[in-house]
């Protein structure tokens, strides 16, 4: 290559290195810099001192926070794989190609509104008199405390997950080659076990990315369990609000989101590296 | 003849106002290699997907041994097929690929195994048992959806139109391993193609298709040289067809007067009535060429328009005064003798008995 056609390269590069620079890598490093500062008085000084490293990971509370979180966010990815996944499989194999276009259209809108807006709504649902309960009460059921549980958090992250969850399903699913699935029923596979045999195998990276996604947005996400898991168990999120709130700790909320940016790198690195791992005897 | 293996009896098979197969009766023998033939929407790769179970008749019955098999599910079927993309399974390996079929049928790991590598070796691929299907060549893989489908050991091997994929060379290489297979196994091979080289090169028998109809069914050499009627005689390909009235018919020979002169056909199994229009053919391989007038009975005069030369073959196409089209095939060798250029005056003539009357006009 010539040293002219790296220069051309380079300009086109240049906005998003710099972008990236500046409000990416710059605000990182200055967050690693600000978790060895201390605070006097309600103010900030800087230093470079272990002590808040020391405080945060000594502490039992910020690991039943951290367990907690990876649990729950790792929890809800499943379950909205779960229940995405029929709906994907209907979409993409028994639907037309008109319905499916619809259906992504649809699974799109809730995106149009405000993620708070639509967590907010949840409310009027789950409420102790909310509508849920109202049914419930009709059958003889009821009522149960829905929101400020476990379960609201889950109902919360899910909001967020599963039209997405769908959406990435079904368009891997739409893809796989159908005379693959034919082949299989021709060799004597039964329709149900395609799904595990052929159809999962096939659509083994978009499946790990989706569940990625899910994982990534509902780790960070502060607002159900905020709202509607009533931050009874705190997840890492809410512990930076707290952190910073409670005496000006932005150091040791720092020491926190560096716990988290390292948890989320090295699980968004296992599941590219597994999505896209060459099958067995590839060259 | 033993009971037939498979029989299609008055089948049909619509997708919504599309006749895919009109109304299909069709006997298939055990032990024999019968190819399905015909252009893409002819119906042919239905009538396959039909006896795999992939397609349900509309009406109609198929029977495989005797068994009804309407609403038989595909993986309660004895019937792999080899697909035209293969369809092998990306994820697997060589080896698991070929084990799949037996997997679901139950076979234990080492059996499964055992028979694998016995196939695989048998398709002389066994070093590649371990190896990423999407790292072999188009000859590989091709084998290693042959040995998937043949480990099954079944009665009937369906294949839709296997060998489209692969260039010329192999082509031919892997018409010998087939056929070799079929004969050592001993089981039927349905074989789809749109090829007639590939059929007629393999088969020993050849059903000929058109809009969902059998258009003809027999011998490679039957329908190559007496076919049915104008389409299979056009399908075929380098056939001359001539329309006429019929002047006079005997029990041995029809005279025809045609635009482009009167000549004796052969008198097919039902006698021609007089004057009725009939047409007849004469493969281009089986007429002469000369240049001084022939002796012979059907003999015409034309001008060369043009050739084609495909390796020692050639075909010349003519036109006689009339304006009707001759193709005369010879050996490149024989054309030599002649010193031949478009505009060429030369006499064209074939023995009455290799001109086939066929049926309707």
């Amino acid at each position: 290559m010539t040293k002219r056609l790296d220069l051309y390269a380079l300009t086109w590069r240049l906005p998003i290195i710099l972008w990236q620079l500046v409000f990416f890598v710059g605000p990182v490093l200055f967050m690693v810099a600000i978790s060895f500062f201390v605070v006097r008085n309600y103010r900030m000084q800087p230093a470079f001192d272990f002590v808040n490293w020391e405080k945060m990971l000594g502490r039992g509370y910020v690991w039943d926070s951290y367990w907690y979180t990876l649990f729950i966010a790792s929890l809800s990815a499943a379950i909205a794989m779960l229940i995405a996944f029929p709906a994907a499989y209907a979409l993409a194999f028994r639907a037309s190609e008109n319905l499916r276009r619809w259906a992504i259209f649809l699974l799109i809108i809730p995106f149009f509104t405000s993620y708070l807006v639509r967590t907010f709504s949840w409310y009027v649902i789950l409420a102790e008199t909310g509508v849920l309960n109202a049914l419930l009460g009709y059958v003889g059921l009821g009522p149960y405390t829905m929101l400020n549980t476990h379960f609201g958090t889950v109902v919360g992250y899910l909001t967020l997950t599963l039209p997405l969850a769908v959406i990435l399903q079904t368009v891997t699913m739409a893809n796989i080659d159908r005379t693959l699935i034919e082949a299989a029923r021709n060799l004597g596979c039964k329709p149900l076990a395609t799904i595990w045999r052929v159809v999962i195998p096939l659509s083994k990276t978009g499946l790990i990315i989706a569940a990625l996604f899910c994982f990534i947005l509902s780790f960070g996400d502060f607002i159900a369990p905020f709202y509607l898991g009533g931050s009874q168990e705190p997840t890492l999120p809410i512990l930076i609000l707290d952190t910073t709130k409670s005496g000006q700790q932005w150091p040791r909320a720092a020491v926190v989101a560096i716990m988290m940016m390292l948890t989320l790198f090295a699980i968004a690195f296992t599941a590219i590296a597994l999505a896209y791992r060459k099958p067995k005897g590839a060259r | 003849m033993s009971d037939p293996l498979v029989t299609f009896r008055n089948v049909q098979k619509r997708f919504g106002d599309f006749v895919a197969v009109r109304d299909m009766t069709l006997d298939i023998q055990p032990g024999e290699f019968l190819a399905i033939m015909g252009s893409s929407g002819c119906g042919k790769t239905t009538t396959l997907r039909m006896l795999a179970g992939l397609e349900q008749p509309t009406r109609g019955e198929i029977r495989i041994a005797g068994r009804l098999m309407n609403d038989v599910k595909p993986h309660d079927r004895d019937t792999p097929l080899v697909w035209q993309s293969l369809a092998l399974f990306p994820f697997l390996t060589a080896r698991e690929n070929v084990e799949f079929g037996l997997k679901m049928r139950g076979v234990d790991k080492a059996e499964r195994k055992r028979r694998a590598l016995e196939w695989l070796d048998r398709m002389h691929i066994g070093e590649f048992a371990d190896r990423s299907v999407d790292t072999l060549s188009g000859g590989q893989k091709q084998r290693v959806a042959l040995a998937r489908s043949l480990v099954m050991e079944p009665q009937m091997l369906l294949l839709d139109e296997p060998l489209s994929a692969l260039d010329a060379n192999l082509v031919i290489r892997m018409q010998g391993v087939l056929t070799q297979l079929q004969k050592e196994l001993g089981i039927t091979f349905v074989y789809v193609t749109h090829s007639q080289s590939e059929a007629f090169a393999m088969a020993d028998r050849v059903v000929i298709m058109s809009q969902g109809d059998i258009a003809q069914i027999g011998t490679p050499k039957d329908i190559y040289r007496a076919p049915a009627n104008r389409f299979v005689a056009e399908f075929v390909g380098r056939n001359n067809i001539l329309t006429g009235t019929v002047k006079e018919a005997s029990s041995e020979t029809t005279r025809l007067a045609t635009p482009a002169g009167t000549f004796m056909v052969e008198t097919p199994e039902t006698e021609p009535q007089t004057g009725t229009k009939r047409s007849f053919v004469v493969s281009a391989d089986l007429v002469s060429l000369s240049l001084e007038e022939p002796t012979a009975a059907n003999r015409v005069h034309a001008k060369v328009i043009s050739e084609e030369f495909i390796g020692s073959v050639v075909t010349l196409f003519l036109e006689s005064g009339d304006g009707q089209e001759f193709k005369v095939q010879m050996q490149e060798r024989q054309l030599m003798n002649y010193d031949l250029h478009a505009g060429s005056q030369v006499w064209l003539s074939w023995e009455t008995e290799n001109a086939h009357m066929l049926d309707g006009d």
